[in-house]
């Protein structure tokens, strides 16, 4: 068994697991955190995106053992327990979430893109998200999202009017 | 995937050491996104995996007196942000960008790409147009050789057990040479090539001649391969949009593709000489913003 | 070796001390209850365009996607779960001549194995009961369960489902469905024909209508086997109480079908069958079946523990249902100003190794198969055909998307061949208010003209280079 300490979502997690443990299988059955999905377990459909030490990288392809001393940012903590991250929010006003399995991994994916580009072009957040799979959307709304987010993140009262005249009055 | 041990090299040293006490039971682990996606359909599991990932001493991109080098560990996402890179050989750039998606690029090397040695992997064309060398350490001591000497077949190196690549070095004489690669999948992402290459060239002072143009392919031969009939074609030759045409089809003949359920031979063909007359084409463009040559 | 792991000398993060994980310590955001909806009836009329079209909609359940909150099935645990995998023939036809199931039965952590003689009703199916839940006998495709096994870990299963020893006699396979639908081919469930359903619609004088015509086209128009790739894989968990009674977890999205399958395959009153149909991770007509429910469930019943079973992304290719690729022939006689006069349809359809429902993909297909126009003498038949491939079943569309493509691909040959303009074509022939549909039926709300009109102009059709 090896021991690995890991710092996941801001909480040092630990864990004594078989070698051959992926993060991904950590994540879920270690730490029953079951936000990051299993979609391929060989890193073609994004589903298992999460963010380690500021970098996406598919958790399925991760041994446990190389997550020792680093951090681990999974779609559980994205928000607090008060707010939803603003990618949360446009992602669920925009339609951008049909059956949900791909939105964790999708989600973190647009967040590091975010991160280091706060201004992505279409094209650019058509690169970042190549590598997270969505059979439901057609990805149009989740591209739209992700430019919304990055709207929102400039200037609140950008993405307010934004919401406005695409849908209107809420119905919700 | 099957049980296996699991340890962690401090450095090169220490993973060579490790190498060498575990022998052909142990198995190198760098960014693990070839080898843990085969080993989950794999019958066997290696009996140790050696983590190299954390050697410090693998890492990094640096102009040195010997050229540009790249270590083993140097990720694709971390070709892609260099500004050496994109300053000396932005060709290298492009093929990066051309692997998997950003999750596998944050993770995958460069080492682990040439290493894996399937045919159409991305890194080696342009590597191999840029007469790129390789650093192989093993308990004996390090070595210098050629790229092409690492290339044996399909999944194959000429890698012995406990031998490690270490680095891969464009030497002097190829920093800043104009250069391009193109690659060609059925998907702008997460696509295996059909045909990729690479082409690279200098020119003369009056920028109408051919010099040293090297012309490398991949996908469509039991490994990465240089075209030679159509550099040696193009060397000396005056430039043309016409020469870079005739160069295409030249190597398109050098090649061996096959036909699977991707792409007919014929198809690659065709596909060969239309990336290499572009790929010489966009090299040709470069050269007008041609770095001083570190002599 | 353990001291060896010890070597890094990268910082750790430093423990402090551990926390323990409290739900307001974790930040966990609470996951919301489903906001009420509200109903208003709204009662539109033939023609009138509804209140709702165009309007956007918020998901209530987005929230908790966008959280990762949503408890898909390979997020729900119990107590004491076990791990199933399945064993899949890897030959598409075969006879089995012996299983020996005693190497993995003895793996330590196994609790349980089953083969086809361990399921008391062998058969299900949608329309035609032809497909087993674990093949005892003959197999008809490479994804053909064999027999399955429940283990602590699904590592541990996979390991013992590769110990399962069988003897295949390999025999006579036929993969192309137009070889199939031959006399002298292989009869894939013998002895009947593979051509198991078929269908035929036929309206007015299809030669009086090809002699009136002032040209005649024919064309052969093919499509492939598509795979859903729904990204959560098709997954279960069975489970019994100490009564008797079976609760399933599924992916599946026709409920009640599933229970009377379970019902039936185990023998069981269906008032002992409980069936969830959870949120599912994608769908698209490929999870409307059972598939390992049974197996699941008979495992569960063997290890008297509950039994949790996940397709690979492997499994989901080969073993789960697929588009029934075509084979279609058309022939369509025209005026030389392209107004349709007769047409004759003859479709193929690949049926796999089990009908699963490819019956009514077959009724849909046959009844579209000449397109949204008016063709006063039209013959469509329809005939789907076994092969040793996988099952090809229900996937969005049902039928629809193949004809499509062969009838708009032979219009478009026609406008060309004719000089006609493409949108021009199909209005000459396209459905309008009361149009009579091939099997007679009298269409309502029908706006094809309307709608083909509006998309040009969105389109810039006239503005195209």
């Amino acid at each position: 068994m090896i021991d690995v300490t890991v710092a996941v979502n801001g909480s040092v997690r630990r864990a004594a697991v078989p070698p051959e443990t992926t993060l991904l299988t950590l994540l879920r059955d270690n730490f029953q955190l079951t936000g990051t999905k299993l979609g391929c377990d060989v890193g073609d459909c994004g589903a298992c995106t999460v963010i380690v030490d500021g970098m996406a990288v598919n958790a399925c392809l991760m041994l446990a053992a190389q997550t020792d001393g680093r951090q681990v940012l999974t779609i559980e903590g994205l928000a607090t327990k008060d707010k939803l991250h603003p990618l949360q929010k446009v992602f669920e006003e925009s339609g951008a979430l049909q059956c949900g399995f791909c939105g964790p991994g999708m989600l973190l994916s647009a967040k590091a893109l975010l991160d280091e580009n706060p201004e992505p072009s279409v094209y650019e957040i058509r690169d970042a998200l190549a590598g997270n799979l969505c059979r439901c959307t057609g990805y149009s709304k989740i591209v739209e999202a992700v430019q919304d987010a990055a709207r929102m993140r400039q200037t609140p009262q950008a993405h307010e009017a934004h919401q406005l005249e695409m849908h209107g009055q809420d119905h919700g | 995937m099957k049980p296996f041990e699991y340890v962690a090299a401090r450095d090169s040293q220490h993973a060579v050491a490790l190498l060498a006490e575990y022998g052909s039971g142990a198995k190198v682990l760098a960014g693990g996104t070839d080898l843990l996606a085969d080993l989950k359909a794999a019958q066997h599991s290696p009996r140790v995996m050696v983590d190299i990932s954390q050697a410090a001493d693998l890492k990094g991109i640096s102009l040195t007196d010997d050229g540009l080098r790249l270590g083993a560990l140097v990720t694709h996402t971390e070709i892609m942000r260099s500004s050496v890179i994109r300053d000396y050989c932005p060709a290298l750039i492009e093929a990066a960008h051309t692997i998997g998606a950003v999750q596998t690029r944050n993770l995958g090397t460069i080492g682990g790409n040439l290493v894996t040695c399937v045919p159409s992997m991305d890194s080696g064309p342009t590597l191999l147009a840029l007469d790129a060398q390789i650093t192989v350490v093993d308990l004996g001591g390090q070595r210098r050789m050629p790229l092409s000497a690492l290339f044996v077949g399909p999944r194959k190196t000429s890698l012995a057990d406990g031998q490690l690549l270490v680095d891969i070095v464009i030497p002097k004489a190829s920093v800043g040479k104009p250069a391009a690669f193109l690659k060609f999948g059925l998907r702008k992402g997460q696509a295996l090539a059909l045909v990729n290459a690479a082409a690279s060239l200098w020119v003369d002072g009056e920028r109408t001649t051919f010099v040293a143009p090297r012309i490398a392919l991949g996908a469509v031969a039991p490994t990465v391969i240089r075209a030679p009939k159509a550099e040696a074609f193009l060397a000396g030759l005056t430039i043309s949009p016409e020469a870079m045409d005739k160069a295409g089809r030249i190597a398109a003949s050098e090649a061996k593709p096959i036909s699977d359920f991707r792409a007919s031979a014929d198809y690659r063909r065709d596909l060969i000489a239309v990336l290499v007359k572009r790929a010489l084409a966009t090299a040709y463009e470069r050269s007008t913003a041609q770095k001083e040559h570190v002599q | 070796m353990a001291d060896e792991t010890k070597t890094l000398t990268r910082e750790r993060i430093a423990l402090g001390d551990l926390l323990r994980h409290a739900d307001d310590k974790q930040k966990l955001p609470a996951a919301v209850p489903p906001k009420t909806v509200p109903v208003e009836p709204l009662v539109p009329q033939p023609g009138q365009q509804t209140l709702a079209v165009g309007q956007r909609v918020t998901r209530p359940d987005s929230r908790n996607h966008g959280l990762g909150q949503t408890k898909y099935i390979d997020d729900l645990t119990l107590p004491g779960m076990l791990y199933a995998k399945i064993k899949r023939a890897g030959i598409a036809s075969a006879r089995i001549v012996r299983i020996d199931t005693s190497a993995a039965e003895a793996v330590p952590g196994v609790m349980a194995v089953i083969t086809a003689s361990d399921i008391p009703v062998n058969s299900f199916g949608p329309t035609f009961q032809d497909q087993p839940v674990l093949v005892g006998d003959i197999v008809r495709h490479a994804g053909d369960g064999v027999a399955a096994v429940a283990a602590v870990t699904e590592q541990i299963a996979a390991e013992a489902v590769e110990k399962i020893v069988i003897e295949f006699e390999p025999l006579p396979a036929v993969f192309d469905p137009l070889e199939a639908m031959q006399e002298h081919a292989y009869k894939i469930h013998a002895p009947n024909s593979n051509i198991y359903a078929s269908k035929v619609i036929r309206k007015g004088d299809v030669e009086k209508g090809f002699a009136q015509s002032d040209r005649i086209f024919e064309g052969q128009f093919t499509t492939q086997m598509v795979e859903h790739v729904p990204l959560e894989p098709h997954a279960a968990i069975a489970d019994w109480d100490a009564n008797d009674r079976l609760t399933v977890w599924a992916t599946i999205g026709r409920i009640t079908l599933a229970r009377a399958d379970l019902a039936r395959t185990l023998t069981l009153p269906m008032s002992r069958v409980r069936l969830i149909g959870t949120i599912v991770g994608g769908n698209f007509g490929g999870k409307n079946e059972i598939s390992q429910e049974p197996a699941l469930a008979l495992l569960s019943k063997k290890a008297g523990r509950p039994v949790k079973g996940v397709f690979t992304r492997s499994d989901e290719f080969i073993s789960t249902t697929t588009r029934h690729p075509f084979v279609m022939n058309y022939k369509t006689g025209v005026t030389k100003d392209g107004r349709i006069l007769a047409r004759t349809v003859r479709l193929v359809l690949d049926g796999g190794a089990y009908c699963s429902w490819s019956a009514t993909t077959l009724g849909k297909a046959c009844i579209l198969a000449s397109g949204p126009y008016n063709i006063e003498n039209l013959i469509s038949e329809a005939f789907v055909v076994y092969t040793n491939k996988t099952m090809t079943g229900a996937m969005r569309g049902f039928g629809a998307p193949q004809v499509c493509f062969a009838y708009e691909s032979q219009m478009d040959d026609i406008a060309k061949a004719l000089g006609i303009d493409p949108i021009e074509i199909r209005l000459r022939n396209a459905f309008g208010e009361g149009a009579i549909s091939p099997t007679g039926q009298s269409l309502h709300s029908v706006v094809v003209k309307e709608s083909l009109l509006t998309a040009a102009e969105r389109f810039g059709w006239e503005e195209r280079p």
